[in-house]
């Protein structure tokens, strides 16, 4: 094989290309080009088509493939179904072989049943001793493989549910009279008929099978008959194909005028309104009875569309995976209600696709329709999409659709007004819709929209593949901003209507269509959607006759931020107080609706939400939640869980504090804070005239003024900080950054200019306090005992008399380039010609680094990063709080502060709020990126839910916009160490993404981190099953070790999650004796647990991991540098404090070597007395 | 570690392990060096290692070495390793003053002495035998936090006796932790006292604790407010520290042969091109210099990308058929090599049993 055969080859292939040649004449030369190792050929035209086909028509090639390979696993195994065959063959057997039953009453015809063991399913209203009619049977006419299964388009369901095979079953026409419509008699002989086949099935000893009930929806109209195998090895034992047979029993040539099932038609006669005049329409029980007239039809619809589009079988297939995966289908657990046994609506649905709509009839004047049909070549990825298009654009409340029919409307279309939503089906028989809440469709509307965005956002950094099918989307607290559990067992309708029941087939039914649609008219705009959830319906044995409902639901409710929060509904005006709506609304309300006049002047019925505070203004929704179901339906208390106020709490002072706080009249909040420094700014600003250097700004760095600290800032004024206890007298230091106008008459030394900044401080602190009453300034030569001469470290605490304190530097932009300049001394060289740094030089270099390090993440990125993130906060109203409760987390979990910076969390949740791209300032408006938590605790469960499953060792963009950054500018970070760095959180502004993670995580701490997200993960999943929660509760038995420290000390013990009131309660007899003898002075940022952990982190670098839970934390855990804990020999720099190992070890190796293990006795003796009067004790793990 | 390089104290040790019945199992020596046990409490016993330090005798003929091995005279020098992390100067002394008068310090990283002992341990360490890595990043980042020590002494050689004086920012005596494991060396006043120190103890030195430095709470207290002196301090500090920084400037300009505004020609007849501060003309002087930028442009190895743009010149892209025929077919070899890489990804991922929902 030379050079030769390849330009054979290339020539061929030339044409191919061209489309001149079928590539399938060569088959040997396609052959090659796959076995020829490594010689590179050309793609055959075959190839290239596919190619081309994949990357056009399914998005990419890898998409594409990606498919291919999830669809085989949710597909059943054809080739298994041989006993499943046997089995239908001998079901068939014994169904048209039996006896008929003479008609007889229903009551006697169930007692007979019932001594075998079989409830007959009757439905409301139950019959009676008077009933006039009778039930019969006789063998089916008829019986055909229906559903999914015949025409191969079944897809696997959640939580292991297995295959339906529908066998479908036709009831003799003979059974039936014309009047059966009336009262649910056709629906008591089909449950008779459905009896006797279940008792036939149960006594026959050929077929050997579990029998049970289920009820679709848990409407006792649409029972049917569940036949599951019994894994007993004989040939007809079809258990390894994970189906199970459901027998459907229908109506082939109805004797019931179809007319009388036009969903505008009442079939139900109550006591109450006996006239036919005033009668309501029935929809859901004539969309039931309809139902009964199907399964036939569909299964011929169904299978034409798979014989005329090609793509058809996959692309359902996808378009029921992704409704699986968010919980519109079947499963145990969180499925969003009104979607079982709705496989005819997904088939539908890209039935309308690909044939487009009915025209409305022509009467009613408008021509032609709206969506046109798109064909029928379309890829599977294609029609999955234009599906989701379809869901993602149509707005169910306002417009019916009607799919293209073969023989035009059956009914008229207005007849479908009495249905929420309407999508009636190509046999144009039933709405598929009529029983699904618009509620639920307004979630499925949510869902397409997000994953549309998903998919067109596609660049950033994700697959979207693994977010659109393979990710679980049902977990409901990453997926609703709130979320409520309600008891529903002792529910009781406000108005209960005997009509409404009697349509929906079951009280139950009845409940959740009211509460839902309660729900839905009381929030109103505030909720995007709003979704009832609860596991789908089981399968009860075939003695209980009733289907039993799921006592417990869960609400969801996705937020509009917009409007979620407003405190004030408005009703009709004044004016109209006694017409129908005024009354409405005050039903609707109760006593929550009251006449109010307004400052427009306007008087109008309204409700207001009381709030006391900002944390309660997020309550709102869930106030109006709990105020309908206890008004609605009765149930209230205990019977209604939420768990906002339990996220509450945890951003909160402990209730003793904070009413100390109320007590000395301090100031509180984010507000204040950000007022305070403003004040300060201005007060700075007024003394230009007295100081050499104009200030030029003043930039906060703090997250205390950018919304995002744990705890709301308080300022106690300075007089009054003595009656706080010694355990809340923390008081956080502000930062804030100077920066004078240039001037060329700073030193162009560094030593000289951190010298001067002192002299600056100096002044400025003088000035100040001669300038504003009460404050007090005072100057920080830094945070160690020992200088760094080079390096910024001097600042000026200043604290206002409001009690608020700041902690100023200077910025100078000199020293950046006088740091650069020892940095790369020689930058005209290239740099093989650079003479190697003598020992003096390469440490002034190191100095140099770090000093650098520390000025551009201090100068540069803190004030752009707080501006990025103050901006954030204002453009998603849940992200402060999402920081907040994030940071919280880390916090409790030791992590915060030591090994993960604020920032980095910060960064964090910026990702999960912006990770569905970047809406541009013009989109937000209208669009604000879909999928964005629109409460904090979705927001922390969503960040939870990423860091479970991100693999840190790519790194994640995060696209901060900010407008006021001139990217120019940004200087190159110097080289750090990236031994710590295991996170990359890239930033518009930081490119490398180290910028906050430089220290911390390493990669060890980044799996620790994975981990407890899991475990979060999991304990929020308990959650749902109401399980209380321990997501910040830290468990301590994996530390080697235990620092204990005496809580008493800290200042900030109180911020701890469960502290101890007792400790800075007041003890003995005088309560105010202690507080006068020692007048503690304000010490800002004075922190001596801080202080002493990052001395013990110091000093045992190499030895120990420490973790310590800077947020009141009074321990501190510790693990052993795995490689100590075994004899290692003795070196001088071992870096460790080390004992000879015991003889007995070092005998099993090598004696001369002179081991040395860990001396971790000496350790905890060293650590106590390095923290004496702090550390009460050690605690290694043998001991606790 | 080398028992090579020091077979001398390998034998001085031997004969007292015999004698140290008393130290329960613990071997009296281990590398060369004597175990000091000392007790922490009843229950914890900490761990010295001690041996007479030996300046180093080969290569580094450096001046700096020569000052070294006078400050740390052989014979008299204890070299000791695994030093608590919080021990002081005092404390040291005190442990030892059974054996006789310490004279001073040294600690390896940073504080105490005036010599830059942490070369001396890399020479240490490098006659043992033992520089890998740990070693060295361990010397290393010593060196960072050295660093900083020695610097107030170039301050204070700044602050020459004949400029004015530096007012010195208040130092209460605060303890500077050090990492764990660490090293130094105490320096006796006679040899005899060596002697006595290396022998191991009959039982171990009770470790005294040094009241004047705090530790714990009170140490953070007081680090706190020595961090942040009265104003009127930190004025005079600032003031003087900057006017004696003036006087230097002041001294070296008018050493300095260069003139602001004057070309600097050697004897040679060279001018001398240097480049102006930021802010205008720094010492030195004329020549106007190219600006930065061009600078890190012509270090940047651009040598390589002059020679590419050569070549491109020669040869015009897709001008013959066969360039457009051989572009064309890479892009399609490109096609389907990225379509085969995702092949074998997706296969890898499907081996992972990724593609199951659920």
């Amino acid at each position: 094989m030379g050079s030769g055969c390849g330009h054979e080859a290339k020539g061929d292939d030339w044409e191919g290309i061209d489309g001149a040649q079928d590539p399938k004449e060569r088959p040997g030369n396609h052959e090659g080009g796959h076995s020829g190792s490594h010689i590179v050929k050309p793609p055959t035209g075959e190839e290239l088509r596919k190619i081309k086909d994949a990357t056009d028509l399914y998005r990419s090639t890898s998409f594409k493939l990606q498919i291919d390979a999830l669809l085989p696993n949710v597909r059943p195994k054809y080739t298994h179904a041989q006993p499943l065959e046997a089995f239908l063959m001998s079901l068939h057997k014994l169904l048209m072989g039996l006896p008929s039953v003479s008609p007889q009453h229903p009551l006697h015809a169930s007692r007979a049943l019932s001594q075998k063991g079989i409830a007959v399913p009757y439905v409301r209203p139950l019959p009676t001793e008077d009933t006039n009619w009778k039930v019969s049977f006789e063998k089916p006419s008829e019986i055909v493989l229906g559903g999914s299964w015949a025409t191969k388009t079944a897809v696997k369901a959640k939580d292991g549910a297995k295959y339906e095979v529908d066998v479908a079953v036709e009831m003799p026409s003979a059974l039936f009279q014309e009047k059966d419509y009336l009262n649910a008699r056709v629906f008591q002989k089909r449950a008779y008929y459905l009896a006797v086949i279940a008792s036939a099935i149960a006594e026959s000893s050929s077929l050997q099978c579990e029998l049970s009930y289920e009820s679709t929806s848990g409407d006792p109209r649409r029972t049917t008959l569940v036949l599951r195998p019994v894994a007993d090895g004989s040939p007809m034992d079809f258990s390894k194909l994970n189906a199970q047979i459901r027998i459907v029993p229908y109506i082939g040539q109805s004797p019931i005028p179809l007319q009388r099932l036009s969903p505008a038609k009442s079939n139900i006669r109550t006591a109450a309104q006996d006239d036919e005049s005033r009668e309501d329409p029935t929809p859901i029980y004539n969309t039931a009875c309809m139902l009964m007239t199907t399964p036939k039809s569909h299964l011929l619809s169904v299978h034409n569309l798979k014989q005329n589009v090609p793509a058809f079988a996959d692309a359902l297939a996808l378009l029921r995976v992704w409704a699986n995966q968010r919980g519109y289908g079947l499963g145990s657990r969180m499925c969003v209600r009104g979607f079982e046994g709705k496989g005819m609506w997904w088939a539908s649905i890209l039935d309308l696709v690909v044939n487009g709509e009915e025209p409305p009839p022509v009467s009613l004047g408008k021509a032609g329709t709206k969506r046109k049909p798109l064909g029928k070549g379309l890829s599977s990825y294609q029609l999955f999409k234009a599906a989701l298009d379809f869901l993602a654009r149509h707005n169910f409340h306002e417009e019916s659709v009607f799919v293209k029919a073969k023989d035009g409307h059956r009914f008229p279309p207005g007849s479908y007004s009495s249905h929420e939503a309407v999508f009636v089906d190509s046999t144009s028989s039933i709405n598929l819709l009529a029983d699904v809440p618009i509620s639920s469709l307004d979630l499925l509307r949510h869902d397409a929209q997000a994953t549309l965005e998903a998919l067109d956002h596609s660049s950033i950094s994700e697959d979207p593949f693994q977010t659109v099918f393979l990710k679980e989307h049902r977990d409901v607290f990453a997926r609703f901003d709130i979320v409520t559990r309600v008891d529903v067992s002792s529910a009781e309708m406000r108005k209960a209507s005997a009509h409404l029941v009697a349509d929906h087939g079951s009280v139950y039914n009845a409940l959740m269509t009211t509460l839902v649609s309660t729900l839905r008219r009381g929030l109103g705009n505030r909720a995007k959607a709003i979704a009832v959830l609860h596991p789908t319906s089981d399968v009860r044995p075939t003695s209980q006759a009733h289907p039993v409902n799921p006592s417990v639901v869960h609400i969801g409710i996705v937020l509009d931020p917009e409007h979620a929060f407003r405190l004030v509904d408005h009703g009709p005006p004044a004016e109209e107080t006694e017409s129908e709506r005024t009354k409405h609304f005050r039903e609707f309300w109760g006593e929550k609706a009251e006449l109010r006049r307004f400052k427009d002047g306007s008087i109008v019925e309204s409700v207001v939400w009381e709030v006391k505070n900002s944390d309660e203004r997020a309550h709102i929704p869930s106030m109006i939640v709990r105020h309908l179901l206890r008004r609605h339906f009765s149930i209230g208390g205990d019977a209604v869980q939420t768990w906002q106020s339990q996220y509450d709490g945890l951003l909160r002072v402990p209730e003793s504090i904070s009413s100390i706080y109320q007590a000395t009249g301090a100031t509180v909040g984010f507000k204040a804070a950000l007022t305070a420094f403003d004040a300060l700014v201005k007060q700075i600003k007024a003394l230009d005239d007295e100081f050499p250097l104009a200030v030029l700004n003043v930039s906060p760095v703090s997250p205390a003024l950018r919304y995002t600290d744990v705890f709301v800032p308080v300022a106690v004024p300075v007089p009054s900080r003595s009656a706080l206890p010694k355990s809340a007298s923390y008081l956080p230091a502000m930062e804030i950054v100077i920066e004078f106008e240039k001037s060329a008459r700073w030193p162009d030394d560094l030593r000289a200019i951190q010298k001067i900044k002192l002299a600056f401080f100096e002044r400025l602190a003088t000035i100040l306090m001669g300038a504003v009453k009460g404050l007090q300034a005072s100057v920080v030569l830094g945070e160690r005992p020992d200088r760094l001469e080079i390096q910024d470290e001097a600042a000026l605490d200043i604290l206002t008399q409001e009690g608020w304190a700041f902690r100023a530097r200077i910025w100078h932009d000199r020293e950046a380039t006088l740091l650069d300049r020892i940095i790369n001394d020689q930058p005209h060289l290239p740099k093989a010609l650079r003479r190697n740094a003598s020992g003096e030089d390469a440490r002034e270099r190191q100095a140099a680094l770090q000093a650098r390090e520390v000025y551009t993440r201090r100068f540069i990125h803190a004030p752009r990063h707080h501006r990025a993130i103050a901006a954030l906060c204002h453009k998603f109203a849940a992200f402060a709080g999402t920081v907040r409760l994030t940071k919280r987390w880390f916090a409790s979990h030791w992590l915060l502060r030591g090994h993960v910076s604020e920032e980095a969390v910060e960064l964090l949740c910026a990702y999960v709020f912006l990770r569905t791209g970047t809406p541009t300032s013009v989109e937000i408006a209208a669009n604000q990126a879909i999928a964005a938590p629109g409460s904090k605790e979705r927001g922390f469960a969503q960040v939870v839910e990423f860091l479970k499953d991100w693999d840190w060792t790519t790194g994640i963009a995060i696209p901060l916009d900010n407008a006021d950054q001139t990217s120019a500018a940004t200087p190159t970070p110097p080289a750090t160490s990236s031994r710590d760095a295991a996170w990359s959180l890239t930033t518009p502004f930081d490119p490398q993404g180290h910028m906050w993670t430089s220290s911390g995580p390493n990669a060890v701490i980044a799996r620790r981190i994975t981990a407890l997200a899991k475990a979060t993960w999991e304990c929020l999943k308990g959650m749902e099953t109401g399980a209380s929660s321990r997501i910040f509760h830290h468990p301590v038995d994996h530390y080697d070790f235990v620092v204990e420290l005496n809580p008493a000390i800290s200042p900030r013990y109180h911020q701890q999650l469960d502290a101890d009131s007792s400790v800075w309660a007041s003890k003995g007899k005088y309560a105010n004796a202690l507080s006068k003898d020692a007048p503690a002075a304000t010490l800002p940022g004075f922190d001596p647990f801080a202080m002493l952990y990052d001395d013990l982190k110091f000093v045992y670098a190499d030895t120990v991991l420490l973790f310590y839970d800077p947020l009141g934390g009074n321990r501190i855990g510790a693990v052993w540098q795995p490689s100590l804990r075994t004899p290692r020999p003795f070196r001088v720099l071992g870096g460790f404090s080390s004992m000879p190992a015991s003889k007995v070890e070092a005998k099993a190796k090598d004696k001369d070597k002179g081991l040395v293990v860990v001396n971790e006795n000496a350790i905890f003796t060293e650590i106590k007395r390095i923290g004496s009067a702090l550390a009460v004790r050690v605690v290694p793990h043998s001991a606790q | 570690m080398g028992k090579t390089s020091s077979p001398a104290k390998a034998k001085r040790a031997a004969p007292t392990a015999e004698g140290s019945s008393s130290s329960s199992s613990l071997p009296a020596s281990i590398s060369g060096f004597t175990l000091l046990p000392i007790a922490y409490s009843a229950s914890a016993t900490h761990i010295l290692y001690a041996r007479a330090h030996s300046a180093p005798k080969h290569k580094n003929t450096k001046g700096k070495q020569k000052e070294k091995t006078a400050s740390l005279p052989e014979g008299r020098t204890l070299f000791l390793v695994n030093v608590p992390p919080d021990a002081t100067e005092r404390e040291l002394t005190l442990l030892f003053k059974s054996c006789g008068t310490v004279e001073r310090v040294v600690f390896s990283t940073g504080g105490g002495g005036a010599a830059q002992p942490e070369e001396i341990l890399e020479n240490e360490e490098e006659s043992e035998g033992e520089s890998d890595a740990e070693g060295a990043a361990v010397s290393q980042s010593d060196g960072e936090d050295e660093d900083a020590d020695t610097r107030p002494k170039k301050k204070r050689r700044v602050a020459q006796p004949e400029g004015p004086q530096v007012v010195p920012l208040p130092s209460p005596s605060i303890r500077t932790l050090r990492r764990t494991g660490h090293t130094a060396y105490v320096v006796f006043l006679d040899a005899s006292s060596l002697e006595r120190a290396l022998k191991p103890p009959q039982k171990p030195y009770p470790w005294p604790v040094d009241k004047e430095t705090p530790l714990g709470l009170a140490h953070y207290t007081a680090l706190y407010s020595a961090l942040r002196p009265p104003l009127d301090v930190v004025r005079a500090h600032a003031d003087s520290w900057m006017e004696a920084f003036e006087h230097e400037q002041a001294k070296k300009r008018q050493e300095s042969k260069y003139r602001k505004g004057e070309a600097i020609v050697d004897e040679d007849g060279f001018t001398l091109v240097t480049r102006g501060g930021a802010y205008g003309k720094t010492l030195g002087g004329g020549v106007g210099v190219a600006s930065k930028q061009f600078q890190e442009e012509q270090a940047g190895a651009t040598s390589k990308r002059r020679r590419k743009d050569k070549k491109e010149k020669k040869e015009k892209e897709a001008f013959y058929a066969f360039q457009i025929h051989e572009k064309k077919r890479k892009e399609l070899i490109d096609l389907k090599k990225k379509f085969e890489e995702d092949r074998e990804k997706i296969e890898k991922l499907k081996q992972t049993r990724k593609f199951k929902p659920y």
